[in-house]
């Protein structure tokens, strides 16, 4: 096996392609991948191939075509350039962000490219005299990405939505630093003394400073409160609103008759609250992106074969002399038949009609190891072809489909989680209406005791006003984004604060096997030597696996780290079999029994040997079989180990009062064996269930009234991930699972998740508390304000104290 | 009286000038992408040595 030094496939020697890129011998899987390699090398970009590292995800890029009169309207004219904004697809990483700067900035007539890594919208201005778009277009198309006209998408709301937030909450802010000049004075004077005239004047800049705060920064609030009033429910807003516009209104009154103003308190109520939703919306970026980001994994095109000579015998050979045209995958039908070729994605779910290969099924199953698919085998969509070429006829499409399946339940859970209201707008729920009421008891107080309406309206209005407090906006967001950074430099990523406050009620926790309870990678567990020693049995198996590039061969190497290895020569693989070489002369083997036997060797186990090679494979591990000089030499036990701190983590959870359940795709025997290991009990396991049964299974339990964390790292788990009121993913995650999940672990070590559950709880009560402290300084002044006694400065210091509890309390959370 | 008049003028200058420029940050875009820039700097740029 090579690994083409583009595109990083695996593929087989003998259909390498070989070049000479400066002086330097690179092997290639097909002529496309050595054109892309020259190119960027000629361009002087070969720095690229450093920058992404090996850890580079290889994928055939997308096929489908540049429609270049979809982009003509969306060219902007700007004197002698010529201004495009374009999507760009694929982009997985900075140093794609990298590239296809360099390489348009190269671009001679090319004045300006820059590309936003978070929206992967690109820039480009040019001279449309030196150089055409299309050329522009197919430069950025050659090197593997796919440029799409910018059309109203959901992120491009986003975007627009964020600033409308940014630009209203800047704006309060300035004009609160503003106000905050003279509303000092302001309080100077009312100790000090200060003359009439000028204090008018000051009161008269407040108003003007103020006054764009409360209907500008302010709209949103007011917008918000009306639409609650229609729909009768005293909403958040509409406790902002009353706040800050009694205040507001009030001070105007105060100004003619002399009083004392409150601009301040209106104008830092919507001020701190801004904040508050502005650091809020940042973590939910992503959410909408997991089912595009799940569409991509099917290809739009399919090669359909045409009416092949039908006669059942064709061969590997033959497949490669089918007729067969390009066609969109939305006009295939079932039974028609596809052509497969190495490294494409498939596009429908069938069986294989001819040929046969090895498929990477990672993106549906997690499993890692490529499974080896035959005639008859059931391919599924999404899944990469990794080595040889094949037809299968089309079984099911469109909606049917597995990936369809998997993306209609992430779908489906997503819409269906309720918004979960902020424990502040509860809190509101019951202030609002209580707050209101006071003020309107205070005023028929203040009239039955026979003072004049003008004051007993003023008294009511200052309850409003001092009830209002404005460090509750900041209450919730500053414990939530000291918690979340807390755990983020920790390695915990915490998507959002209602997450935060979903993990405090878990009491059931969910674990996936594979990846998550165990490595996820395969080691080796056991190995005998027959008719040689044991360790002569390792050296032999791990001297031939060296050159394996199998994650299997790679267990057996790491376990005989260290040993003396042999020269092996006539080294070749059979993938989904096994490996052959010769060493010292004679002939090895070393793969699966089947391969074995398929070479000649006789198997002459022992009873004894026999059975313990089913007792292991019945506990869920793999038999590796080596063979030399004809004879059988070695049996080697390779198991996905479970994690060490497995065990320890378990216990602890346990020890919190939680359930911890497992649930797997893999069979019974298998995951019980695991699950003694990890010390759950064998009731608590769920075993052989696809991705939406894993997910109907996590339903069942919140029906029984339980509160579900689910952690796992697959695709296969995207659908558990999102249906449970936490899901988690860990360490190597993918794409999907990462993007589904509400929280993140950086390391694969499952000693976060108890972690992680304090965190959220500690977090949790940090808010209460600040909630409290938010509350409880303006309740004390609020009979001041009924008494009728309320100074301006006993509000002032309300609010100080107030937000400084709040600030002082959630900086406790740095310390957990 | 007067310079106190004239000082608040300033002032109110200096914040509308700052809060202009802020508006004008961030319609530009300048908000937008918050995530690119860190890795942008990392980036030698090899064409300066032109």
């Amino acid at each position: 096996m090579l690994r083409c030094d583009h595109c990083l496939l695996e593929f087989a020697e003998e259909k390498a392609v070989f070049d000479t890129v400066k002086g330097l011998e690179k092997a290639f899987c097909c002529h496309g991948c050595r054109g892309v390699y020259r190119l960027i090398n000629e361009e002087e970009l070969g720095e690229f191939y450093e920058k992404r590292g090996s850890s580079w995800t290889p994928g055939p890029p997308d096929e489908s075509g540049i429609d270049i009169p979809a982009f003509a309207e969306t060219i902007k004219e700007k004197g002698e350039e010529s201004e495009i904004d374009i999507f760009c697809n694929g982009i997985r990483c900075a140093s794609c962000v990298w590239l296809i700067e360099r390489l348009l900035l190269k671009t001679e007539g090319v004045k300006f490219a820059r590309l936003n890594y978070a929206t992967h919208k690109a820039k480009i201005r040019w001279d449309s005299s030196v150089v055409s778009l299309e050329k522009l277009l197919k430069r950025i198309n050659s090197v593997g990405y796919t440029p799409k006209p910018v059309t109203q998408g959901g992120s491009d709301e986003f975007i627009k939505a964020r600033r409308d937030l940014l630009l209203r909450f800047g704006t309060a802010a300035f004009f609160s630093m503003q106000l905050m000049i003279y509303t000092t004075a302001l309080y100077a004077g009312y100790f000090q003394g200060i003359g009439s005239g000028t204090k008018t004047l000051f009161q008269l800049l407040s108003l003007l400073l103020t006054t764009p705060i409360l209907f500008y920064s302010g709209a949103p609030f007011l917008r918000g409160s009306i639409t609650g009033l229609r729909n009768l429910s005293f909403n958040m807003d509409l406790l902002i609103v009353t706040g800050a516009g009694s205040a507001y209104l009030y001070s105007i009154y105060q100004i003619f008759i002399g009083g004392e103003v409150y601009f301040d308190t209106s104008a830092m109520i919507i001020t701190l609250i801004l904040l508050g939703r502005y650091i809020e919306t940042g973590a939910k970026a992503r959410a909408s992106e997991v089912i595009t980001q799940l569409l991509s994994l099917s290809p739009k095109e399919a090669r359909l074969v045409i009416e092949s000579a039908e006669d059942g015998q064709q061969t590997a050979e033959g497949i490669s002399n089918l007729q067969y045209e390009m066609a969109p995958v939305s006009d295939i039908k079932v039974g028609n038949l596809i052509l497969i070729k190495p490294g494409e994605r498939i596009p429908l779910d069938g069986t294989i009609a001819e040929g046969s290969s090895e498929i990477d099924e990672s993106p549906l199953t997690g499993e890692s190891r490529p499974v080896s698919k035959h005639r008859g085998d059931e391919v599924f969509s999404g899944t990469q072809n990794l080595y040889g070429s094949f037809v299968f006829e089309v079984k099911r499409t469109g909606e049917d489909t597995v990936l369809s399946h998997i993306i209609k339940t992430v779908e489906d859970a997503q819409a269906r989680r309720a918004p979960v209201q902020a424990l502040a707008d509860r809190v509101v729920g019951y202030f609002v209406p209580s707050v209101l009421a006071m003020s309107f008891i205070t005023a028929l107080f203040w009239l039955f005791s026979g003072r004049p309406l003008t004051e007993a309206v003023m008294n009511s209005v200052s309850v409003l006003v001092i009830a209002c407090p404005c460090a509750l906006g900041l209450a919730t967001p500053l414990a939530i984004l000291t918690g979340t950074t807390r755990g983020a430099s920790r390695g915990i990523f915490i998507k959002g604060g209602d997450v935060i406050e979903r993990a405090k009620d878990i009491d059931t926790i969910v674990l996936d096997k594979t990846g998550t309870i165990t490595e996820g990678k395969p080691e080796l567990a056991a190995f005998k030597g027959i008719g040689i020693s044991d360790n002569e049995a390792l050296r032999l198996a791990s001297s031939l696996e060296l050159l394996s590039e199998h994650s299997i061969g790679k267990a057996i190497v790491t376990g005989g780290a260290g040993m003396q290895t042999y020269i092996v020569s006539d080294f070749a693989a059979y993938p989904g079999r096994g490996v052959k070489g010769n060493i010292n002369g004679k002939a090895a083997f070393i793969g699966n029994r089947t391969f074995i036997e398929s070479e000649g060797v006789d198997d002459m186990l022992s009873g004894e040997l026999t059975s313990w090679i089913h007792a292991e494979e019945d506990s869920g591990r793999t038999a590796v079989y080596l063979s030399y000089d004809g004879n059988i030499a070695g049996i080697f036990i390779v198991s996905d180990t479970i994690r060490r701190e497995a065990h320890e983590s378990v216990k602890e959870i346990r020890a919190k009062g939680k359930d911890v359940i497992m649930i797997t795709g893999d069979n019974r025997k298998a995951a019980l064996s695991v699950a003694k290991e990890a010390g759950i009990s064998e009731n608590n396991v769920t075993a052989q269930k696809s991705p939406s049964e894993k997910a109907e299974e996590i339903m069942r339990m919140q029906g029984k009234g339980r509160r579900v964390m689910m952690v796992g790292d697959g695709i296969n788990d995207a659908p558990a991930l999102v249906q449970a009121d936490v899901g988690v993913a860990m360490g190597r995650a993918t794409d999907i699972a990462l993007e589904s999940a509400d929280i993140v672990l950086m390391r694969n070590d499952l000693r976060m998740i108890p972690e992680t559950l304090r965190l959220s709880k500690t977090t949790y009560n940090v808010i209460r508390q600040n909630l409290f402290w938010a509350l409880i300084y303006n309740l004390v002044a609020v009979p001041l304000a009924i008494m009728g006694m309320l100074h301006p400065i006993f509000a002032a210091i309300a609010m100080t104290l107030s937000s400084l509890s709040v600030v002082g309390n959630s900086m406790r959370l740095k310390r957990v | 009286m007067w310079s106190v008049l004239l000082l608040i003028f300033f002032t109110l200058c200096i914040g509308l000038a700052a809060w202009l420029l802020f508006l004008w940050s961030v319609k530009s875009g300048q908000y937008d992408d918050i995530e690119g820039p860190k890795y942008r700097m990392l980036d030698d740029d090899n064409d300066k040595k032109k």
